[in-house]
């Protein structure tokens, strides 16, 4: 699955006096079955891009396509339905949410996929042992440590066997001991399942582990590297 | 998401700050055991004062000729004849029918004279209805084979002048316009409730009101009674049904050989059934603006309930940007997600009044078993009017059911802004938190 950024824009407060631009006519393809960091500072719009490439945010202009559906002139319910199907989400601070037990989060997309009760179940059994918390399967988030939230989290991410994964910044929270692991697991999905993975990262760890590595400073792509 | 996940994702989303849950729980439950203990003792209160006010009076209903009630005529009657009798009997819902002939006429005795309401009654029937004998004051009740007795009301009897044993003139027109003149020994004299009647009221035996109006075996009225207050629109329709298209020539036996309707010459041939607000609508409207002032206050109390629920439901949401940004970014359809919240909504709402209806339903059901006794002026006062000197309580669904649709109400409207800020939300925007 083929992601494709062309001409890819977002401003902010345009319609005020100080207009923000941050990504500025940014043109990418990530192949499918990549490891990719997007790495940059604090503000430099990686967290945008990504957003703009799953689906979350609407460019000003430009143009995202996945497996040649652009999904920027997607209406909104329609969006959903793709996002949900095809993009796995990450988040920096794992948000699991906090009243369901690590099986119910990593069963909630596929809640609302429509899967029988049965299949979420069963499914998410398997994403647990496979991130190694076949033991923490009925343990709420505040009882995990941050690592093991962040396995939920993954799991949560591959549910919807999705075409590809966006974390945005993933290892920001986590030790070095918990960063290594959780990129181990990563890269065995990516290899073993064909899963794109795209991180948004100032995390050297993570970079080391890329096997493409974009740079992104001040809404624009700075170097674009494979390594 | 299937709904039961949906409705244990609510629930457990409730339950995530529980002191302000039960905070709030509770409020709505002390809200609902103040206006339930009022709501409750307005309703017993009224169903007994109606239900004593009636018997004395008006009945639940009243079965009449369709142009007694205008005209007051003599000549507008119903039969009262056995036939007629079990006719009546066969309304469902029945629990007692007596017959009155009520008309007017001058009452004199010595030099004094007044109109006065001549109200012919059944003595048994009616004091086992009414519990008229137990009104006399001084003298006696009805006896047996009393043809020339009347019981006057104590204002009357005081305007006239007259004790037990004197005499008393009762002058008018009678049926088809015979003159109805009779001398009456006065048995007793009673307190009548209402002051009004109690200036005017003269009660004889039916017979011998019937024998002083020449109206044979006819009366006014059919006084209807029925389980309690609440039963009354079905007795009513029970009644009315019964009672529908027929008029005495084809209500009673074919030796009715009169039809009090058509000597009247109306081609209206069907019997009125008139419920007691129609007859005594004064204490309906008296009824009706003492409930509406208590719902008034029901409301005022609910209203500050509503802001602290809806402080509630709004923090509840808006504390959740980030959560709600989440579940939209993975895939959640924006309506499911307001879905959620109504459903937690819905789920507090449910606490708030099963909390209620635990804390309330054990205080009702005592006063309910245990009406709160008056004493001293208050209770003197309530009996001189007729009424038991207790404040009773009562257990009528359609009390909960108000308090349950007012607390919908408030949930709802207190939900909409929350919803409102989800179809507004952007998930890039909450995210960003």
């Amino acid at each position: 699955m083929a992601i494709v950024l062309h001409d890819l824009t977002k401003i902010y407060n345009q319609d005020t006096d100080f207009p923000i631009t941050a990504v500025d006519a940014v043109s990418l393809t990530i192949g499918a079955g990549d490891f990719v960091a997007v790495m940059g500072p604090s503000g430099s719009g990686k967290t945008t891009l990504l957003n703009m490439m799953g689906g979350i945010d609407r460019p000003t202009s430009g143009s995202v396509s996945i497996d040649e559906v652009d999904i920027t002139g997607l209406a909104d319910k329609d969006l959903v339905a793709f996002r949900r199907d095809n993009i796995g989400f990450i988040f920096q601070d794992f948000s699991l949410l906090p009243v369901l037990t690590a099986e119910e989060n990593v069963e909630f997309v596929m809640q609302l996929q429509g899967h029988s009760a049965s299949e979420c179940a069963r499914r998410a059994q398997e994403l647990l042992r496979e991130v190694g918390l076949e033991d923490r399967m009925d343990t709420v988030p505040a009882k995990l440590s941050g690592g093991q939230q962040q396995r939920v989290a993954v799991a949560r991410a591959l549910a919807p066997r999705p075409k590809f994964v966006l974390a945005d910044e993933p290892t920001a929270n986590l030790d070095a001991e918990t960063t290594h692991g959780l990129l181990d697991l990563m890269q065995r999905m990516n290899e073993n399942k064909g899963i794109t993975f795209i991180f948004s990262t100032h995390d050297p760890r993570v970079i080391a582990r890329a096997r493409r590595v974009i740079v992104f400073e001040d809404g624009h792509v700075t170097e674009d590297r494979r390594q | 998401m299937r709904a039961r996940f949906a409705v244990s994702l609510a629930w457990r989303n409730v339950w995530r700050q529980k002191r302000r849950t039960f905070i709030t729980a509770g409020s709505v439950a002390t809200a609902m055991l103040l206006s339930l203990f009022m709501r409750s003792m307005q309703e017993g209160s009224y169903a007994n004062n109606l239900d004593n006010a009636t018997r004395f009076y008006s009945g639940y209903l009243q079965l009449q000729h369709p142009e007694f009630s205008e005209s007051g005529s003599i000549d507008k009657l119903l039969p009262s004849d056995d036939a007629f009798l079990r006719r009546v009997q066969s309304i469902d819902g029945l629990t007692t029918a007596v017959p009155r002939l009520e008309s007017f006429g001058l009452g004199a005795a010595g030099s004094k004279s007044k109109g006065v309401i001549v109200m012919g009654v059944a003595p048994e029937a009616e004091d086992a209805y009414s519990g008229l004998a137990a009104r006399v004051r001084h003298g006696r009740y009805f006896a047996q084979g009393d043809e020339n007795a009347a019981l006057v009301g104590g204002r009357l009897a005081k305007y006239l002048e007259i004790e037990p044993g004197d005499e008393l003139v009762l002058y008018g027109q009678g049926y088809h316009g015979a003159t109805a003149a009779g001398l009456f020994q006065v048995a007793g004299i009673i307190d009548y409730p209402n002051q009004a009647l109690d200036s005017r009221i003269v009660y004889l035996p039916l017979a011998a009101a019937q024998r002083l109006y020449a109206t044979g075996e006819r009366v006014s009225a059919w006084v209807l009674h029925g389980e309690n207050v609440r039963g009354i629109p079905a007795l009513e329709a029970a009644a009315r049904a019964t009672m529908d298209g027929i008029g005495p020539t084809n209500a009673g036996s074919p030796t009715d050989i009169e039809s009090p309707l058509e000597t009247a010459g109306t081609t209206n041939t069907r019997i009125r059934v008139r419920n007691w607000a129609e007859i005594s609508p004064e204490l309906e409207q008296q009824i009706t603006l003492d409930r509406v002032s208590g719902q008034f206050l029901v409301l005022i109390l609910y209203g500050i309930v509503g802001f602290g629920v809806f402080a509630t439901i709004a923090m509840m949401t808006l504390e959740r940007r980030r959560e709600f940004g989440v579940m939209l970014a993975t895939g959640m359809p924006r309506l499911r997600l307001i879905q959620l919240v109504l459903f937690e909504s819905v789920c507090l709402a449910a606490t708030g009044i099963a909390l209620g209806l635990v804390i309330t339903m054990p205080v009702l059901l005592w006063f309910y078993r245990h009406p709160i006794p008056l004493s001293g002026e208050i209770a003197a006062a309530t009996e001189a009017m007729g009424f038991e000197p207790i404040i009773p309580f009562s257990l009528a669904p359609e009390i909960f059911l108000e308090q349950v649709q007012i607390l919908v109400v408030i949930f709802a409207a207190c939900s909409t802004y929350p919803m409102f800020r989800i179809w507004r939300l952007k998930a890039a925007a909450a995210l960003k938190g």
